[in-house]
């Protein structure tokens, strides 16, 4: 059922009350992004394991990972059966439902939540797949905006040789649906480069913290800390009223 | 050379086998088109018997799913048709899922940008009659039933809600096309 406006005022009213109540924890929301290869799981395993020492309450969500649509993209990836709109589609359907599904419940509750991948990984892929980014942008509204972005940047090579050395990448990784060359890993190499150069534009547009991920495992662990402990006094984002009240108002309506 | 008779129709509505009808009635000479139906790359079937567990998907993801099958049924039913010529009655097209999605209190920013990828159809047919209870394999009556569940009350609002933004868009066209 469709909620009210009145529903909807109620919904931002108790969102912003919440989130900004100076006696509760707050949830944070932090998001690990970067091209295949750049290390980013690594960090985030260490990054979690280093919060739960330190007395964090943490969920993870992997990118494309809900038990709801997951299922759906593999059985089409598997028989390349997907154009880039419906890549990019059926992507935005697993990312709205984690957010709804696990993201906010966590952060409503004051959790911690790692994105490994977020909506940024749907528009630089989508992108580099040929689709406009105002279209692509908008199927992720309302928008919610994590805390604090890492960006792991490596060079096209990098992320190659990393990627290669111990596997052949798939199809859809290797961008072999838009690249028409039949070497996964030389499509590969020229989908990559095309990926990670929408990652640095929405680098610099969404103001994301860029970590060099061409440094070892170690200094990059020791920077995250560091620019997370700085990074998570940051007041709530007042953007994210809209998503936030629209999930209260859709789980009252769905009661 | 053959004059193209290339013609996409669009036929929307929330009884699901009242628009099947009126897609039929909308094929001007068998054998020159074909119908294309909601589901055809068979998401929502998949959808079906995934555990519940996995909760309850949004209007939005719903919306998101139906415009991913609408994507595949333009690239291996519609487009493929009108470029040998032939009518497509697209049914349901997008004003159903619009109707859907506005019911549910879904942005109409949003709902337009997310078909921009569609071409608008020549002509636009909407089967506004409701026979009682809307058909269960209707994308409307799927949807409601995904998000609201067991709340059949809820359920019956969102359904009556689509259909009596159809009704106000078919309205609203029959007007323009008297001007």
């Amino acid at each position: 059922m469709r909620p009210s406006a009145a529903a909807l005022g109620v919904a931002r009213r108790s969102a912003r009350a919440h989130f900004t109540d100076p006696t509760k924890k707050r949830g944070l929301l932090v998001a690990f992004e970067g091209p295949d290869g750049s290390g980013k799981t690594t960090q985030r395993k260490l990054f979690k394991t280093w919060l739960k020492s330190e007395g964090y309450d943490v969920v993870t969500t992997k990118w494309n990972s809900s038990d709801l649509i997951k299922p759906i993209i593999r059985s089409r990836k598997a028989v390349r059966a997907l154009s880039p709109e419906e890549f990019s589609l059926l992507h935005g359907a697993d990312f709205r439902h984690r957010v709804e599904q696990i993201i906010l419940p966590a952060l409503w509750d004051g959790k911690l939540v790692i994105a490994d991948r977020f909506l940024f990984t749907g528009l630089a892929r989508d992108v580099a797949r040929g689709l406009d980014l105002d279209w692509v942008l908008k199927l992720y509204q309302p928008l919610l905006w994590p805390d604090l972005v890492f960006y792991f940047a490596v060079s096209p090579i990098t992320s190659g040789k990393r990627v290669t050395a111990t596997r052949m990448p798939n199809f859809y990784e290797a961008g072999q649906d838009v690249t028409d060359v039949e070497d996964p890993v030389e499509s590969y190499q020229r989908f990559i480069a095309r990926v990670i150069r929408e990652y640095e534009s929405l680098a610099l547009i969404f103001n994301m913290i860029t970590v060099d991920a061409e440094q070892s495992i170690g200094d990059q662990h020791r920077q995250i800390r560091e620019l997370f402990l700085e990074g998570q006094r940051r007041p709530w984002s007042a953007w994210n009223t809209d998503a936030v009240a629209e999930w209260l108002a859709g789980r009252g309506a769905a009661r | 050379m053959k004059a193209s008779k290339a013609r996409l129709v669009s036929v929307d509505g929330v009884d699901a086998s009242a628009v099947i009808a009126a897609a039929r009635r909308a094929i001007d000479r068998p054998g020159r088109g074909g119908v294309s139906h909601w589901d055809a790359s068979g998401i929502f079937q998949d959808l079906c018997v995934a555990d519940a567990a996995a909760g309850a998907p949004s209007a939005r993801t719903l919306l998101l799913l139906y415009a991913a099958d609408l994507a595949f049924r333009l690239r291996w039913e519609i487009r493929p048709a009108l470029a040998a010529g032939r009518t497509v009655v697209a049914a349901p097209y997008v004003d159903t899922a619009i109707a859907f999605g506005r019911a549910a209190g879904v942005p109409v920013g949003w709902l337009t940008n997310l078909f921009r990828f569609a071409p608008p159809a020549a002509e636009r047919r909407f089967v506004t009659a409701m026979r009682g209870a809307a058909s269960a394999n209707g994308f409307v009556e799927l949807a409601s039933q995904r998000v609201h569940g067991g709340d059949r009350g809820a359920r019956r609002r969102l359904i009556g809600g689509a259909a009596a933004h159809l009704r106000a868009e078919a309205r609203r066209r029959a007007r323009r096309s008297k001007r």
